[in-house]
């Protein structure tokens, strides 16, 4: 994946016209919400950090390697929420959070938060199988997989552990087995 | 400082590094003036920076591109891991008419763009050479193969160029070290283009001046992908690593970095170019410095503006300019024609180590039979390659399955990306800004350039061509694609200062030398005639080696 190819993964609402609609007393509350920010934390609060982990921990889980948890995932989330991601990205992503909350995501049951985000995932799913690709890009459950997956593929622990990067290889072989280099590529 | 030199070379890049060797070898005393920073290598090369050290791991910092690299950030070799090798834009800026955007990639450091190139190195053929006569475009270029190919062995035998020799008259070879490998999809697709196409598209291994056996004390490539972030051994040629190191051990160089070159200063009653104008970068103070022979290889639209810059009573358009020429003339090769898809087989191979090196298809088109939709043509680069976990979000599914099923690559995908050559026409021509300055006071460009309907007809011609390449070799999900690139973004810009026979159509003589300042050389991409399809900067070498030989010769028979 290149450059370009990120950009329009993740920077398509450079392209997006109208700020999106919040009711005043949701963007009071966001507001509050903002600056009630854990220490650590700039634009997560504790609620929406578990919210966030949690999502995280189920898209890339711990196994024989460590999950985004681990990777401290969520912190790389708030890095791009708080000096990357436009105003209305970011609004938009922390709308999807409160929609989770509000179905009490983070107190249901390991398996019901996973049937929540199946769905997600179906719904990600139909709206490119029509090829709605701009909603397909601005839906939630892309936009914070794909900070998953970035965040986590690119922390110490998913570049050591899950992909055993090697840095410098020494040598090319041009039609080697399988699994010789790097896990996933480079 | 010491003010008066033998020579003075201005620019620190791909041409200025080879003329402070050429020219420091051959004796002179020669101040190299960068208009940038220094370099330590040591400290700038990121290479081996695990992406976890960087703060947005890759992604690059958005808001400081959109505010202070919004033109850079378009570059290929653009990236979090290399955006302190490219220039400020509010710093640096130039303009262009809305209808026709200009993407001006530009690195102002010791080193230059030599330092985040492609390194794709390819000879210039007589195809080339002879095609503006043949055809009456442009004017003729003043020298032939015979004149250069001395050069281009002289510069290969020093940068080291891995690559196959072919044998191919439109692709005369170099001298290479041995060629990097072709992987399987890539075998496969080189297998199906032989048995359908015979010797008519032929699919080679990349050109590239990057080792693949240690040279002259450089080591072999060690194949950690990344060659544009610099190179802790040295392995890819350039500038600040391989040729400056060369003047410097001839105790004859000075390096003044922070100089930015205002204008060259001429005197009319002596009819010579005396020296240049500086402003230090960092004082603001103004400087002169001269010098017996004076040479421009600070890129060609930098060169350019130089010289427009160098207004005189004698030269009120810009100094040298008694043709009318300076400035005019501008290409870019027209990139991002061609076609992609997956190549069935091999799906327990993948490659071991990251290969900075692709493919090349040599042009095919117009070389012995005419094509009726345009003249000139084109070559393909790309290669094949799987896809690794990056390909995650765009495929259905999460959980534990899903992180185990990202181990495995992806399918084998192939892509066909075309260059093409592009046709020098007056209409595409820079000027300097009535209005604009850049952040030390000088006259910014206004650049004026669009593709003509050859560059465009050429573009889907790629895509056609890719296609039935793919085709051939039993591609998949084959997808063509026609890419809007603006000129500028292939960072091939050349040709505003062109070489040929008459003072009257030119700005440059068969020897890089100004018809009409002897004792001034412009060697970098301006000088370019015509611009061919292959990446140019071996030919910019060659050239520049050329014109510092004559020089020096010159100034032992008193003729400068």
């Amino acid at each position: 994946m290149n450059r370009r190819e990120i950009l329009r993964l993740v920077g398509s609402a450079l392209a997006i016209p109208a700020l999106w609609t919040l009711d005043p007393d949701q963007l009071l509350a966001l507001g509050r919400s903002i600056h009630r920010r854990a220490t650590r934390l700039r634009i997560l609060n504790p609620q929406q950090s578990r919210t966030v982990t949690t999502i995280a921990e189920h898209i890339i889980p711990a196994t024989d390697t460590p999950g985004a948890t681990a990777a401290r995932v969520h912190e790389f989330i708030d890095l791009i929420l708080a000096e990357w991601y436009t105003d209305e990205e970011r609004e938009r992503f922390l709308r999807g959070l409160a929609d989770l909350d509000a179905r009490g995501f983070v107190e249901a049951a390991p398996s019901q938060q996973i049937a929540t985000l199946s769905g997600l995932d179906a719904e990600l799913q139909a709206l490119r199988d029509a090829g709605a690709n701009e909603r397909a890009e601005q839906h939630f459950f892309h936009r914070i997989k794909y900070l998953t997956l970035w965040g986590y593929y690119t922390s110490e622990v998913g570049v050591e552990q899950e992909l055993r990067y090697v840095m410098i290889p020494g040598r090319y072989d041009p039609c080697a087995a399988t699994g010789l280099g790097n896990r996933g590529g480079d | 400082m010491q003010r008066r030199y033998d020579a003075i070379v201005v620019g620190s890049g791909m041409t200025g590094g080879w003329a402070a060797k050429e020219l420091t070898e051959r004796g002179l005393n020669t101040l190299l003036l960068e208009a940038g920073r220094s370099m330590d290598p040591a400290a700038d090369y990121l290479e081996h920076e695990p992406v976890y050290e960087f703060k947005f791991r890759g992604l690059g910092d958005r808001r400081h591109e959109a505010a202070r690299q919004f033109i850079q950030s378009k570059a290929g070799p653009f990236e979090e891991q290399t955006a302190h090798f490219f220039v400020d834009d509010v710093d640096n800026p130039y303009t262009f008419p809305e209808d026709k955007p200009f993407y001006w990639i530009r690195g102002r450091h010791l080193g230059g763009r030599s330092v985040m190139w492609g390194r794709q190195s390819y000879r210039l053929g007589d195809l080339d050479f002879e095609a503006n006569a043949r055809e009456e475009i442009g004017v003729d270029w003043p020298i032939r193969y015979r004149d250069i190919s001395p050069w281009y062995d002289h510069v290969e035998d020093f940068i080291g160029v891995s690559g196959e020799a072919l044998g191919l008259p439109q692709l005369p070879d170099s001298r290479f070290l041995p060629p990097m490998a072709l992987n399987c999809a890539e075998e496969v697709v080189k297998e199906a283009m032989a048995r359908h196409f015979g010797g008519e598209r032929v699919l080679t291994i990349g050109r590239a001046a990057i080792l693949t056996a240690d040279h002259r004390g450089r080591a072999a490539c060690h194949y950690c992908g990344p060659c544009w972030r610099g190179c802790a051994t040295h392995s890819y040629f350039n500038s600040l690593h391989v040729t400056l190191p060369a003047a410097r051990a001839t105790g004859r160089l000075t390096i003044r970095p922070h100089s930015v070159v205002h204008s060259v200063v001429y005197d009319e009653q002596r009819d010579r170019a005396t020296g240049v104008r500086v402003i230090d970068a960092n004082t603001r103070e103004d400087l002169e410095f001269s010098a017996q022979v004076i040479f421009l290889c600070a890129s060609a639209l930098e060169s350019t503006r130089i010289l427009l810059n160098s207004k005189t009573p004698r030269f009120s358009n810009g100094l040298a300019n008694s043709s009318g020429e300076l400035g005019r003339n501008v290409m870019d090769h027209t990139m991002g024609g061609g076609a992609r898809g997956t190549i069935p087989g091999n799906e327990d191979r993948d490659v071991f180590g990251r290969r900075p090196n692709g493919i090349y298809v040599p042009r095919f088109r117009n070389l012995t039979q005419p094509y009726p939709d345009f003249v000139r043509g084109y070559g393909f680069q790309g290669g094949g390659s799987r896809a690794g976990w990056t390909r995650g979000p765009s495929e259905r599914g999460f959980g534990a399955e899903f992180k185990h099923r990202l181990r495995q690559p992806g399918p084998w995908r192939f892509t066909f990306y075309g260059f093409g050559e592009c046709l020098p026409r007056p209409t595409n021509y820079i000027e300097l800004d009535p209005e604009k300055v850049d952040a030390w006071g000088i006259p910014a460009l206004r650049i004026h350039c669009e593709w003509g309907d050859n560059e465009r007809r050429m573009m889907r011609d790629m895509a056609d061509t890719g296609a039935e390449m793919l085709e051939a070799a039993g591609a998949r999900d084959i997808e063509t694609f026609v890419e809007n690139n603006p000129p500028g973004l292939s960072i091939h810009e050349m040709g505003t200062a062109r070489m040929g026979r008459d003072p009257r159509t030119s700005v440059l003589n068969a020897y890089n030398q100004c018809h009409d300042v002897k004792n001034l050389f412009v060697t970098d991409g301006a000088c370019m005639t015509s611009s061919a399809c292959q990446n140019p900067s071996l030919t910019y070498m060659a050239l520049t080696a050329r014109a510092c030989a004559y020089a020096v010769e010159q100034i032992r028979q008193q003729q400068l």
